[in-house]
């Protein structure tokens, strides 16, 4: 029996460690916490709500059904205008009481907080490009923010309209071509959190993903630091000259905002923990797949397939890719939400 | 006796018998099989979206493919069934019923209306069939990406327009038949509730369609000819896209919504022996729906980023409308209360409405707060809160009345069995499909997705949970199918009032006769339970004098003339805009109305009593134009907003003041002379009256070649792809131009109506809506006069 538990708590850590739990509840940053004390009230009132409905419909069933052989007519009654006045009365009240709360909890999200850490967010079919405009550094479809610092997410997109949603820290916020939405939270615990667009935007909208990474001050202001100072490494010179040939002309690799963005930006590739805005894990049997064939992974993707590159140049490729990171910080062995 | 009875032989008789017929009875059974066809034609798609979606990173469909698959699923069940079979399939054949008529208060337009319906659900689908394929954007179309998708969204939106324009002639006529022809000593407040669900209905219908046209138009003017207002490159807002479109698809929910609760509500009457509790709290809650109905719509657009008191006031109605909605379902419950319950399948489905509707209205209470609604919107969670209203509540609501008028309408009685297999299996899919659609909410799985990777706990094992019970749905849609065959080929003969219904359509046979009832009706109406009250009474009903009997003829030129109107649309959708077909069709559809217009209506000319004392054409249109009055008001009110907020700023050289006021005199001039007109045929001066609708006529010509003329320069010197306050000009006053070529047109049916001396004193409905509607016109260009030409 013991023997059972054991191997059965094994398998549940390895499993918790393997999968993402994601969920709108989960506290992991400001903006979840602050709506939390909603549920609780809701759920009162909706059980209370379900009780008594349900209920009388339950007891109209059992108690009403017509036996058999019933004769004659059931008394004909035509309404009870208290009774009616009171179940109108208490739901109004229901409703009262949870807008008021609703209020209070709209105006706490959505107000301003001072000191906030700017990120330029903008949404392309199908990735997301992150820049922080205060630290001069950019990143694609992967955030790194700091955990206990608050954030202020200036979202937008270049083409059609995508939502930024990361359950697991907070509510969503549309990117809307043309115009800024501001989305501002605290992100609280460090973590691997999945990333979603949340409003259909063609073939592969489920195919446009990103993470969150939550991580402590100290290693959020370390990896600063170092990119900053950021000359892309050349894990593989092979490889750096296959990149120069057949990648540069859509993706830069210094980690800051180049003067037209195309495609997403690579300078922390090796850094990343998924590929191809979050749908698959960064390694590099799946960096080649996708260098291959990216509309295999990702229909609709403007990224042109290399199906011309021989072995050695892929895997010089990739060499050079992964190779592309700060070195010193480690993301993949975030708890993942 | 003026019933044509002609004995029905083979298909071509059939087929031509329904092509021609303005029976409501029959049009109301098109309406019903067409939508619950688009049923489960809908339900087929989302089976197809359920094994796409059974195991994580599957391949059954593509992303395009499920796309396709999921709007046409969405426009379908929305559009072509939640919509339609609630209101004008079972509205069509039983409210002339309930009402004591003996047909609609326009049945050519009724007729008209079905087959433009029809039309759209053709058109939706057929663009599957082209280079395009189906639209993939969802029922919703949002800005930019309906302007950049395949061509399937032409079609999308040429389907919109024109079942808007057939809904809309159908929810007029629901008004003029409920104010005009109800029998004789049934007041307002002695109207069965489901006739009063269908009023409140097409009132709301009527008033918010405006924005979902607009929407829909300018989508299309932006694909065809690249006039935008929602361009942000030119400082248009996408945002607007979404107000306009809310405006009309939110309160279209009660839309989807009402006439059940009326049907569900009948049918707890009957089947617990009692009357309506509280039936005027009902009928009030039902108006505070439609009220507050159109006061909610920003609730799916939380997520914008608009200002937080805009959101306030939207969270606090859409809040506030649980209370009206909750006190529908405790008078539901107080009816059965204490009743003698006749536990037969409609009301099963009525006891299974009541249960899911209370959860769909719980998680509607939580969606209405806020910051639970930025994690909700857009997730499972509200995929399994709409599928809970609709699919469940509405849904639930159309098969109770296709279980409870059944034998009315069919004439043969159903296997109880099989209707209550279908229940249950309805009932366990149901919630086996949509309640792990709710934790998927809370797991964060946003809607609209292909696919979905492996490595998120819980989301693989909820979303097979969810097929499968897709599938037992499916399993359930089956057993419904065989039932209905079972019942049309070998069920038993239905008797009159097989339920002991208490509302006059089961007073009729099974099915009714062509002319409903061949009793007089007796003029008092104690309560909305005729029939009740008059056994108690023992009052005897005796048979009508045949004589007294008169039924609209049938006619060719409804169906022709939806079918050309059709065939324009699909022009428009198909090829570049403007082309050589849609001119075509154009011109027939306008000799269809023609020959429309100089057709006898009754082969008798008889008086017609209205309730109202006002004639049915005068009744439908002055709703009508409630419809149009909204279209202006809405698109007015964008370009308001573009305007104020200094996006649209008009071009150096705008169209002259001094012609728009020429314009405006011959305009202003010509509602004098119709109205003169229409006086002098009252007094039965027929030689001025035709003068003076000649002269309104011309007058409408002048103003048309001179805006012609106007729009021709002006098009030369700004351009509607690069200003916004020209796109807006164009799209207003160009609007405001057909307006006058449908007005003047109709002067014209009227004018020859007249030469071929079709117009008398007292019948004279084209004439009186054509007038009508020239006034609107009018009125319409003031506005735009000032708004455009002085501001």
């Amino acid at each position: 029996m013991k023997r059972v538990l054991m191997a059965l708590s094994l398998w549940g850590l390895a499993l918790a460690q393997e999968v993402h739990r994601v969920a709108i509840t989960h506290p992991g940053g400001s903006y979840n916490q602050e709506v939390a004390f909603l549920f609780p009230w809701v759920y009162f009132f909706s059980f209370l709500v379900f009780l008594v409905v349900a209920g009388a419909l339950a007891y109209v069933v059992l108690k009403f059904r017509a036996k058999p052989g019933q004769e004659g007519e059931p008394p004909q009654i035509h309404g009870n205008d208290r009774l009616e006045v009171i179940w109108t009365l208490i739901p109004l009240a229901i409703v009262f009481i949870l807008f008021g709360l609703t209020a209070k909890a709209l105006i706490q999200v959505n107000r301003p907080i001072p000191g906030a850490m700017k990120v330029e967010v903008t949404g392309y079919q199908f990735w997301w490009d992150f820049h922080y405009p205060e630290l001069g550094l950019r990143n694609s479809n992967e955030l790194i923010l700091p955990a206990g610092v608050p954030v202020e997410l200036e979202i937008t997109s270049k083409d059609v309209i995508h939502s930024f949603w990361v359950p697991g820290l907070s509510g969503k916020r549309d990117a809307i071509p043309g115009q800024k939405t501001l989305l501002r939270f605290t992100p609280k615990e460090p973590g691997n959190y999945y990333g979603f667009c949340a409003e259909l935007c063609g073939a592969s909208h489920s195919r446009m993903l990103f993470r969150v990474l939550v991580v402590p001050k100290e290693e959020f202001d370390r990896f600063v630091e170092a990119a900053k100072a950021y000359t892309p490494p050349v894990a593989d010179a092979q490889g750096q000259q296959v990149f120069q040939q057949n990648c540069a002309a859509c993706h830069a690799v210094q980690g800051k905002m180049p003067p037209a963005v195309i495609g997403p930006e690579l300078g922390f590739a090796g850094n990343r923990t998924s590929l191809a805005a979050g749908i698959v894990e960064n390694t590099p049997e799946n960096l080649k797949a996708w260098i291959k064939d990216p509309t295999a992974l990702k229909p609709g993707a403007k990224m042109p397939g290399f199906p011309q590159l021989s072995e050695g140049d892929l895997d010089a490729l990739v060499r050079y890719l992964e190779g592309l990171k700060v070195e010193g910080v480690d993301f993949k062995a975030l708890p993942k939400f | 006796m003026a019933i044509a009875t002609k004995p029905k032989t083979g298909f071509w008789a059939v087929l031509w018998d329904l092509l021609t017929t303005v029976d409501h009875k029959k049009i109301g059974l098109l309406y019903t099989a067409t939508a619950f066809f688009a049923f489960a034609l809908a339900g087929v798609f989302s089976l197809l979206i359920r094994t796409q979606l059974a195991v994580p990173n599957n391949q059954f469909l593509t992303g395009e493919q499920y796309n396709q698959i999921l709007t046409l699923h969405g426009a379908t069940m929305l559009f072509f069934f939640i919509i339609q079979a609630g209101l004008t399939g079972f509205g069509n054949f039983v409210v002339p019923l309930m009402l004591g008529a003996r047909d609609v208060a326009l049945p050519r337009v009724n007729a008209f209306s079905y087959w433009a319906f029809l039309g759209a659900i053709v058109l939706a689908l057929m663009s599957y069939f082209f280079p395009g394929g189906a639209p993939s954007v969802g029922w919703t179309f949002y800005y930019p990406f309906s302007a950049q998708s395949g061509s399937g969204v032409n079609f999308y939106m040429a389907a919109i327009l024109l079942l808007g324009f057939s809904s809309l002639l159908g929810n007029a006529n629901f008004i003029a038949t409920i104010y005009n022809l109800r029998a004789q000593g049934m007041s307002l407040w002695k109207m069965p509730i489901y006739v009063w669900s269908v009023f409140a209905a097409s009132v709301l219908n009527l008033f918010s369609l405006a924005g979902l046209t607009a929407a829909t138009l300018l989508i299309l003017l932006d694909r065809k000819i690249g006039l935008t207002w929602f361009n942000p490159d030119i400082g248009g807002d996408p945002v607007l896209f979404q107000q306009f479109f809310w405006f009309y698809s939110h309160p279209t929910v009660y839309v989807m919504l009402l006439p059940y609760l009326g049907i569900l509500a009948e049918v707890a009457s009957t089947f617990a022996r009692k009357p309506l509790f509280g039936y005027k709290q009902m009928v009030w809650a039902q108006m505070g729906i439609v009220v507050l109905g159109t006061m909610v719509w920003a609730h799916h657009m939380f997520t914008v980023g608009e200002s937080t008191i805009f959101q306030i006031a939207f969270a606090f109605f859409t809040a506030l409308i649980a209370v009206p909605t909750g006190v529908k379902l405790f008078n539901i419950i107080g009816t059965l209360w204490g009743g003698h319950l006749q536990m037969k399948t409609p009301l099963y489905w009525v006891l299974g409405f009541i249960f899911n509707f209370l959860l769909g209205g719980i998680t509607g209470v939580m969606l209405s707060m806020t910051p639970l609604d930025y994690q909700f919107h857009d997730s499972y969670f509200v995929v399994a809160h709409f599928h809970n209203v609709l699919m469940a509540g509405s849904g639930f609501g159309a098969f109770a009345g296709l279980y409870y008028w059944w034998p009315k309408m069919t004439g043969r009685m159903y296997d109880e069995r099989l209707g209550r297999l279908h229940f249950w299996l309805f009932l366990v899919g149901y919630l086996l499909t949509f309640l792990p659609q709710y934790v998927l909410g809370y797991l964060g799985m946003p809607r609209r997705y292909y696919t979905y990777n492996a490595d998120i706990a819980g989301w693989p094992e909820l979303n097979l949970l969810s097929t499968i019970g897709a599938f037992i749905l499916g399993l359930g849609g089956l057993v419904w199918i065989y039932a209905m065959w079972k019942s049309l080929r070998s069920g038993p003969k239905a008797p009159d009032n097989p339920w002991g219904g208490y509302t006059l359509e089961w007073l009729t046979a099974s099915p009714p006769k062509a002319h409903n009832f061949d009793v007089k009706l007796p003029a008092e109406f104690p309560s909305e339970r005729p029939l009740y009250d008059w056994a108690k009474k023992g009052v005897e009903l005796k048979p009508e004098d045949p004589s007294h009997i008169h039924l609209p003829n049938s006619s060719f030129w409804p169906f022709y003339s939806a079918a050309t109107l059709f065939a324009f649309f699909v022009s428009v959708a198909a090829l570049p805009v403007p082309n050589l077909w849609m001119w075509v069709f154009l011109a027939l559809f306008a000799y269809g109305l023609v020959r429309w217009a100089l057709e006898d209506e009754y082969s008798h000319p008889v008086e017609h009593h209205t309730v109202s004392g006002k004639s049915n054409a005068w009744m439908g249109m002055a709703w009508f134009i409630v419809s149009e009055v909204g279209l202006f008001a809405i698109l007015i009110a964008g370009y308001l907003y573009l305007r104020l907020s200094g996006a649209a700023t008009p071009p150096e050289e705008r169209p002259a003041l001094w012609l728009a006021l020429l314009n405006t005199f011959f305009l202003v001039s010509s509602s004098f002379t119709v109205h003169f007109a229409h006086h002098d045929l009252r007094r039965g001066r027929f030689n001025p009256f035709r003068f003076g609708l000649l002269v309104t006529i011309l007058l409408g010509v002048l103003f048309f070649l001179f805006q012609a003329w106007e729009f021709y320069q002006f098009h030369h010197h700004s351009s509607w792809q690069e200003n916004l306050w020209t796109a807006a000009f164009f799209t207003i006053v160009g609007l405001h131009g057909l307006h006058v070529v449908i007005g003047g047109f109709g002067l014209v049916l009227a004018y020859l109506q007249a030469l071929r001396g079709k117009i008398t004193l007292h019948n004279h409905g084209t004439l009186e809506a054509a007038s009508m509607y020239w006034h609107l016109v009018d009125a319409v260009w003031l506005f735009i006069v000032t708004i455009f030409y002085i501001w």
